[in-house]
């Protein structure tokens, strides 16, 4: 990166309004005589160059290509463990190369960190160019106005001074810019143009130092919340957590949502039963500790808005309750199991229970919650997706559950490598029913269940100024593309006859094709009336 | 990046070095790929939990590290707590959870480290997360933990250390001196050897 940021040292002093940085292909290389100087100069002219840019954008896309491919830590790290165990041979290799975090990797901040220089230093020198453009004055009057693409020959009476000064006054009321000389005026109109370009050059700046800035200081984070119970903002309390790079767990807003209710309504009938018709997460939050706490109906694209951290509600599902006796007849379980939906017709959910301080053995669960069963010929089912008959069946296991190391596992999988299945009928449980597990191990009780909703947090400090910098730059796109440079020169001299000869010209600089040669004659007319003249020849193409 | 004003905190603000320096610690944890802290969470409800990389310790110079907060709350198994009872003892501080395996796998650790250092004065004080109060009492008495934990269903505890130490991923412990000051944070399971040196530190540290 030194190499990098060295450059932009001595680009920045260098790279001037030059031709080379706007022609798109790079220049060629310097010959060895051009120095150390010349070559960091020909590395920033390539570096800024279109061709360049385009380049890095595609290999920025090329980039994410892995991202989709392989698991991802940030999204889902047990995957990514599974992916451990089924490569072992590969998967090192893979995370040296941060292929399993692709958007967190050193390479990857090295293609974005470039794109973004040689965008820079792209716009950064074109604006600068702009700027000037747009103060610019017209040029002097060419000696021959009549060679113009627009031109007309006009003799008055006047003399050369009053037949200017008559032209000049028009051209004012008509806002154009002026300049003046010896027999001639020259004016132009438009400059609008190049600031419009001037602003979508630095609203697209904005827009990558917007977009730098929701990576920096910006954070998403997932919660699964079991109704009635409430949790904070803040990491451990996190189920995943990805923060910008300049995020510690101190930035985080220190909010908490408590999930009073969570409603669920269905389609009750006709071809879309079971289709969801609402979600309304009933929530109570305070902005900090010690605020006073505030309600909140949380729907789906409705998120609930906390110091300009969003809070989505993006899930939802069945939470049975359990009760779990061990063989000593201690209540070592009680809590409610969040289960995930496998099909979204039925709801039908899978979890697993995981009982680690059971004694004499440690006790798991593996199960699915079916909100409304009906019993189909011997295969259980749900029907419907609100809990209308719910039922849990579930397998249950004895042994070592390997959750006294060091090495984490999924909440919702059970590793079996040390567990052995009871041998229990899989008889499908109704709230306040039990399993006694055989030999004395305990037993379950499925008590009832509750609903979960799960949310994402994500905060993005570059959304507004993101939104503000796309807005500025299709405006000045806009502006850039209807607005047209043109330019009106006009000259008098003293014809052969003693009259004055006035020659106007006109040149629209960009979009001939826009109504030029109205204004054009328009505004000759316009003067020939000013000074009282005749037309004696013109042309116009 | 704009923060909302916070309520006035009972504790002294960490000067702004020291926020710096925890910002260029964590951020130097999260590029050198060692994101066990803060990006891997151990999740309880959520089928992604993976902690990766290994347990990172962050230490602090004697008399420089951030006042801990004064955390008070319910005690599992009945009863309130107030960090402001062990005041003038050294204080290990651990964030737990009975469902978090690299928790359960420095329990031992940590109950026999209460046990030896008792009779030299130093406390250990659990803080439950996410957890019923049923498998908390499991867990406690599964390992023999002879110390106790304050219950944080609402990780209101948590959101008290967020201007100091703010844990950033299950377990962390936190050593803090008889003054009350931090003087080390592990993120990730502790070992004996590890934990016990960290002890010994602060109370060899006069005063």
């Amino acid at each position: 990166m030194t190499e990098t940021s060295r450059m932009t040292e001595t680009g920045a002093a260098e790279a001037g309004p030059q031709a080379a940085t706007d022609t798109g292909a790079p220049p060629p290389p310097p010959s060895a005589a051009y120095g150390a100087a010349g070559w960091l100069r020909w590395g920033w002219r390539q570096l800024t160059s279109m061709r360049t840019a385009l380049v890095l954008l595609f290999l920025l896309a090329v980039a994410s290509v892995p991202g989709s491919l392989l698991p991802q830590q940030g999204i889902d790290p047990a995957a990514v463990q599974q992916y451990y165990v089924s490569h072992p041979g590969l998967a090192p290799w893979l995370a040296r190369l941060g292929l399993f975090n692709v958007f967190a990797a050193p390479w990857f901040a090295a293609v974005y960190l470039l794109l973004f220089l040689s965008l820079a230093g792209c716009v950064v020198p074109r604006a600068y160019r702009l700027a000037r453009s747009a103060r610019a004055l017209p040029p002097p009057a060419p000696r021959n106005v009549a060679r113009m693409p627009q031109s007309v020959r006009h003799q008055t009476g006047q003399d050369g001074p009053a037949a200017l000064a008559a032209a000049t006054e028009v051209l004012r009321a008509r806002k154009f810019r002026l300049r003046t000389g010896d027999g001639w005026v020259s004016a132009e109109k438009g400059y609008r143009r190049e600031l419009g370009n001037l602003v979508f050059h630095l609203a697209l700046l904005g827009l990558l130092g917007a977009i730098g800035l929701g990576g920096m200081f910006g954070y998403k984070a997932n919660r699964l919340l079991v109704s009635g119970t409430s949790f904070a903002n803040t990491v451990t309390a996190l189920d995943v957590f990805h923060p910008g790079r300049l995020v510690s767990p101190a930035d985080l807003q220190p909010f908490t949502i408590s999930l009073n209710r969570f409603d669920a309504s269905y389609v009750t009938s006709g071809p879309d039963r079971g289709q969801p018709s609402s979600f309304n997460a009933y929530l109570s939050y305070s902005a900090q500790p010690g605020a006073a706490a505030q309600r909140y109906d949380l729907r789906v694209n409705h998120p609930l808005n906390v110091d300009g951290a969003k809070v989505y509600l993006i899930g939802h599902g069945y939470a049975p309750v359990f009760k779990v006796t061990d063989g000593t007849g201690k209540v070592v379980f009680d809590q409610p199991v969040p289960f995930v939906a496998v099909s979204t017709s039925g709801l039908t959910s899978e979890g697993v229970v995981k009982v680690p301080d059971a004694k004499p053995d440690q006790l798991g669960f593996a199960g699915v919650f079916l909100p409304t069963a009906i019993d189909d010929d011997g295969t259980l089912e749900s029907v419907f997706p609100a809990a209308l008959n719910p039922r849990v069946s579930l397998i249950s296991y004895k042994g070592n559950l390997g959750m006294n190391t060091d090495q984490s596992q999924s909440v919702f999988q059970l590793n079996t490598a040390g567990l052995t299945e009871l041998p229990v009928a899989p008889r499908p449980l109704a709230p306040g029913q039990s399993i006694k597990l055989p030999g004395g191990a305990g037993t379950l009780t499925f008590t009832g269940y509750r609903q979960w909703a799960s949310l994402a947090i994500t905060y993005d400090p570059g959304q507004i100024p993101a939104l503000i910098a796309g807005l500025a730059a299709l405006a000045g796109l806009l502006l850039s593309f209807f607005v047209r440079r043109r330019r009106m020169f006009v000259r008098a001299y003293p014809g052969p006859d003693g009259r004055t000869v006035v020659d106007v010209g006109g040149l629209a600089r960009s979009d001939p094709a826009g109504g030029f040669d109205e204004e054009f004659a328009r505004l000759a007319e316009e003067f020939r009336a000013a000074y009282a003249g005749e037309t004696s020849e013109g042309k116009s193409d | 990046m704009s923060r909302p004003p916070r309520a006035p905190s009972r504790v002294t603000r960490p000067g702004r070095a020291t926020r710096l320096g925890l910002l260029a610690a964590t951020s130097a944890l999260a590029v050198s790929g060692c994101t066990g802290g803060i990006a891997a969470s151990d999740p309880a409800n959520n089928g992604q939990s993976f902690v990766s990389g290994s347990a990172g310790t962050t230490l602090y110079r004697a008399g420089s590290g951030p006042v801990a907060p004064v955390v008070s709350g319910s005690v599992v198994g009945g009863g309130r707590l107030s960090l402001a009872a062990y005041r003038g003892h050294v204080v290990v501080l651990n964030f737990w959870g009975s469902w978090c395996p690299p928790c359960r796998a420095e329990a031992p650790s940590l109950a026999q480290l209460n046990r030896q250092f008792s009779p030299s004065g130093v406390r250990f004080l659990g803080i439950d997360i996410r957890d019923s109060p049923a498998t908390a009492e499991a867990f406690m008495s599964d390992f023999r933990i002879g110390y106790p934990s304050l219950n944080d269903p609402s990780d209101n505890l948590a959101l008290d250390f967020r201007e100091t130490v703010p844990p950033s991923g299950i377990p962390t412990t936190l050593v803090i001196s008889r003054s009350g000051r931090i003087t080390a944070r592990v993120i990730g399971g502790v070992t004996y050897d590890g934990l016990k040196k960290l002890i010994q530190r602060v109370v060899a540290e006069p005063g």
